[in-house]
């Protein structure tokens, strides 16, 4: 897997007279997993899309191994993202929307089968989207992110929807994909879900990031991460 | 290019759009002119031509262009549709340079509207022949000439599938895009048609070159014979279809251009 780092610098973005997210500067390495923990309208979502191509950024830059994503000469074969704004269509059965977006992406139509069994939904490929359950549907997005076997993985709030079997499991996923030097960057808006799966953090409130840096040196002296997570925003907002 | 064109003709057939498409086009195609010219001509007040005449064929394959907005709607269906189920975001993630997504869907969907097209003549031709058969007449052209003007119907079927990929990648909401293709095709071309001044521009809309294109003047002549205003004058069927391929090349850029840079949200 090459080594590839997110680099995100200044980056902005005002919709209106809101200022979604401001300034935000942080990294994610290759090997590590980095959580992006903020409260719900903190601005995680707009800085991953903005981090994915999705959305403008009024200032700033974010790369991916040096390249926007927009510039990436093989994008979905070097990130693949789970995000709430990308969907999959009703009609289509699991097998269907593999396939389509792994030509899509220009990836072997065996790919399919690999990313299916690697999310276990090789059993529900063959039936319209339409009938998964929520969980189910969070799997078949890690599938298609999955599909251009990416060195960086992207996930907006990843466990909503999966039942305690799934997160364990995506969690152990997470963690292998680390190791074999993956870079994931890992946004939820619980404290507890991150406690036990992150390496790094990074903390964002109101649209900044108030913290960032290893998950060790976060929890320091405070008797726990809820401590240290409302110390952190205190000290923005007195 | 080729895998982009691919992947968005592997997800075209994904779903059941394509089976849909078709077999309203067979519907269109064949229904709408056996109803016509079994029911329709002889038999209607005032009596319009049969399809023993030209005229008679070249009316109902003339109003067969009256239903191209169907292709016009497939194509707005299918695009707003990624934005409904929020697939337009796997898709610009899996391919980030979206001007060359959109290439290739306007590539994939002016194929479908010809395959559209292609089913619709062979409908209208098949339901001609019956016609004429069942009536005990040959046909007014032919068949030669039937297929030109039925290839001409085709190639504007492609044309408006592309005019309705550009309406959904403007409008994004389907409901919208809905409206404004059947409120502008069904509707708003035709009252046009019927305002003094403003009608001279008729020609030059897609309706009105889809008619110059197939000649058919039967709906401004029936007007101008029941009211006194004055009717434009169509163009030859070339510069008809001059103008729709205009329609398509601007259509096909806007398509392209617009969402390079809005935000998915």
């Amino acid at each position: 897997m090459n080594p590839t780092a997110i680099e995100v610098t200044g980056l902005s973005k005002r919709f209106g007279d809101v200022e979604a997210v401001r300034e935000a500067s942080f990294r994610a390495e290759p090997g590590r997993i980095t959580g992006f923990l903020g409260p719900n309208g903190a601005g995680k979502s707009t800085t991953l899309a903005m981090l994915l191509g999705l959305t403008r950024p009024d200032t700033g830059t974010a790369r991916i191994g040096g390249a926007s994503y927009r510039e990436l000469a093989d994008a979905s074969g070097t990130v693949g993202a789970v995000l709430d704004t990308a969907g999959a269509h009703p009609s289509m059965t699991g097998r269907g929307h593999l396939r389509a977006y792994a030509e899509l992406g220009g990836h072997p139509i065996a790919r399919v089968d690999e990313v299916a069994a690697t999310t276990g939904i090789g059993d529900y490929l063959d039936r319209r989207i339409r009938g998964y359950s929520t969980g189910m549907r969070r799997r078949l997005a890690l599938a298609t992110a999955l599909l251009g076997a990416p060195s960086v993985l992207v996930l907006d709030e990843p466990s909503n929807g999966l039942d305690p079997a799934g997160i364990v499991w995506l969690r152990e996923f997470l963690r292998a994909f680390a190791a074999r030097g993956g870079t994931v960057l890992l946004s939820s808006h619980v404290l507890t879900e991150l406690q036990h799966g992150i390496d790094d953090l990074v903390l964002i409130d109101r649209g900044r990031v108030a913290w960032s840096g290893p998950l060790d040196d976060f929890t320091g002296s405070a008797a726990n991460l809820e401590a240290a997570f409302l110390a952190h925003t205190m000290e923005v907002h007195p | 290019m080729i895998a982009l064109v691919r992947g968005e003709l592997a997800k075209l057939l994904a779903t059941r759009l394509p089976l849909a498409a078709l077999l309203t086009a067979f519907a269109c195609g064949f229904g709408f002119t056996a109803l016509l010219a079994l029911v329709g001509p002889g038999d209607s007040t005032p009596p319009l031509p049969g399809v023993e005449t030209a005229e008679g064929v070249g009316l109902v394959v003339g109003m067969g262009g009256l239903l191209l907005f169907v292709p016009a709607l497939i194509g707005t269906v299918a695009v707003t549709g990624e934005y409904r189920h929020r697939t337009i975001g796997t898709t610009f993630l899996t391919v980030p340079r979206r001007g060359r997504v959109l290439v290739a869907k306007l590539l994939v969907f002016g194929g479908l509207g010809l395959a559209y097209g292609a089913v619709a003549a062979v409908g209208t031709a098949g339901a001609l022949l019956a016609a004429a058969a069942m009536r005990g007449v040959s046909l007014g052209v032919p068949l030669g000439a039937l297929a030109v003007m039925l290839a001409q119907l085709a190639l504007a079927a492609a044309v408006y599938s592309v005019l309705g990929v550009a309406i959904g990648a403007l409008a994004r909401n389907q409901l919208l895009a809905v409206g404004i293709v059947l409120g502008y095709f069904y509707f708003l071309e035709h009252v046009l048609l019927l305002i003094p001044g403003v009608n001279v521009i008729h020609p030059f809309l897609p309706g009105g070159a889809t008619a110059a294109l197939t000649d058919f003047t039967f709906l401004s002549e029936a007007i101008g014979e029941q009211i006194p205003i004055s009717m434009p004058v169509a163009t030859s069927p070339a510069i008809g279809a001059l103008v729709l391929f205009g329609y398509a090349a601007v259509a096909a850029v806007v398509a392209v251009a617009v969402p390079l840079r809005r935000d998915v949200r």
